[in-house]
């Protein structure tokens, strides 16, 4: 249900932002979202697309992109794909691991005229 | 690339900040419902009361229920009822820190709202998280909930006096725990039977002084 107030969050930043840029209309919001954030993508578009109803961002696409969690060994140097919430390095076996990608909630962009 | 949860993000660092200065610890505390956050604070009140100054946050949907039974430690308690939310977030922190006397604090606990998932992406601004998970909920929470576990400095297994009544395998816990993360500390439990209560006594009294 954390979906909704950060929808909340990102409809107040999109509008921001279209406010600075003298965007009249935002036709659509690019997402990075890691695979390691617990967000349901259908619930998050659902709550921006409440959130944004009766604004310049009313029926906006929203295009999300799911990064998934790749980590890299602080021992060995190597970096790999995580599958299956296995954090052990592919290579050494070490689980002395840094999170590089998949705890991404990003606006990559948003698009308007 | 701008980051969705920065609102919440700076306010959690400028909450972070003014405790640094008061030089006041701010442990996160995050478990399902019923998984014994409000024992655990009592038990702790109960045995580090006399030797650090301790504040507590209660974070509920509703009711003061959990407050109330703290109030007999006769320490500064604010409740956060978030109607509805599912989770505690750096502003509602934000807004209840001059409730307290920050000078005279060594540690506040925020239990936050019981859930694992949504209060686990929340900086509250928070020296760090505690994983609650009690055995009565079965083995399988690290391996569904990585993110928490990932996250926190230490976890708490609680009601371990109730495995033989359950199915939880102790064996299968700590091999998914260890796969998401390997260096966290793990207490082995019962805040009602006092077993492993020394031992997290002990961590968080020196995470304290540290």
């Amino acid at each position: 249900m954390h979906e909704i107030s950060i929808a909340a969050d990102l409809s107040s930043i999109v509008l921001e932002t279209a406010g600075i840029e003298k965007l009249s209309k935002v036709t659509k919001v690019n997402i990075s979202l890691g695979q390691m954030v617990q967000i349901v993508p259908d619930i998050f578009e659902f709550a921006f697309r409440e959130a944004v109803k009766d604004t310049i961002a009313h029926g906006a696409a929203v295009d999300i992109e799911i990064v998934e969690v790749r980590m890299k060994c602080r021992e060995c140097g190597v970096d790999f794909t995580v599958n299956e919430n296995n954090f052990t390095c592919n290579k050494c076996g070490s689980t002395d691991l840094e999170i590089i990608h998949g705890k991404e909630l990003f606006i990559k962009s948003i698009e308007g005229e | 690339m701008k980051n969705i949860l920065d609102r919440n993000q700076n306010k959690a660092n400028e909450v972070r900040d003014l405790l640094i200065s008061k030089k006041v610890l701010m442990v996160n505390i995050i478990s399902s419902p019923g998984a014994g956050k409000t024992t655990l604070l009592e038990h702790t009140c109960e045995e580090l009361g006399n030797k650090f100054r301790i504040g507590v946050i209660e974070g509920d949907i509703t009711t003061d229920r959990d407050a109330q039974r703290l109030k007999k430690y006769n320490i500064p308690i604010v409740v956060i009822n978030t109607e509805g939310g599912c989770h505690l977030d750096s502003h509602s922190i934000s807004k209840v820190l001059d409730s307290f006397d920050l000078d005279k604090l060594d540690i506040l606990f925020v239990e936050n709202v019981g859930n694992l998932i949504c209060p686990s992406q929340f900086d509250l601004g928070e020296t760090f998280k505690l994983a609650i998970v009690s055995t009565t909920e079965g083995d399988d929470k690290p391996a569904k909930y990585p993110m928490l576990f990932r996250e926190a400095a230490a976890v708490l297994l609680n009601k371990i006096d109730l495995i033989p009544y359950t199915n939880f395998n102790y064996e299968s816990f700590r091999s998914d725990l260890g796969k998401i993360n390997s260096m966290i500390p793990l207490f082995q439990i019962s805040c009602t039977m006092g077993d492993g209560m020394e031992e997290w006594y002990e961590w968080i009294s020196k995470k304290m002084k540290d």
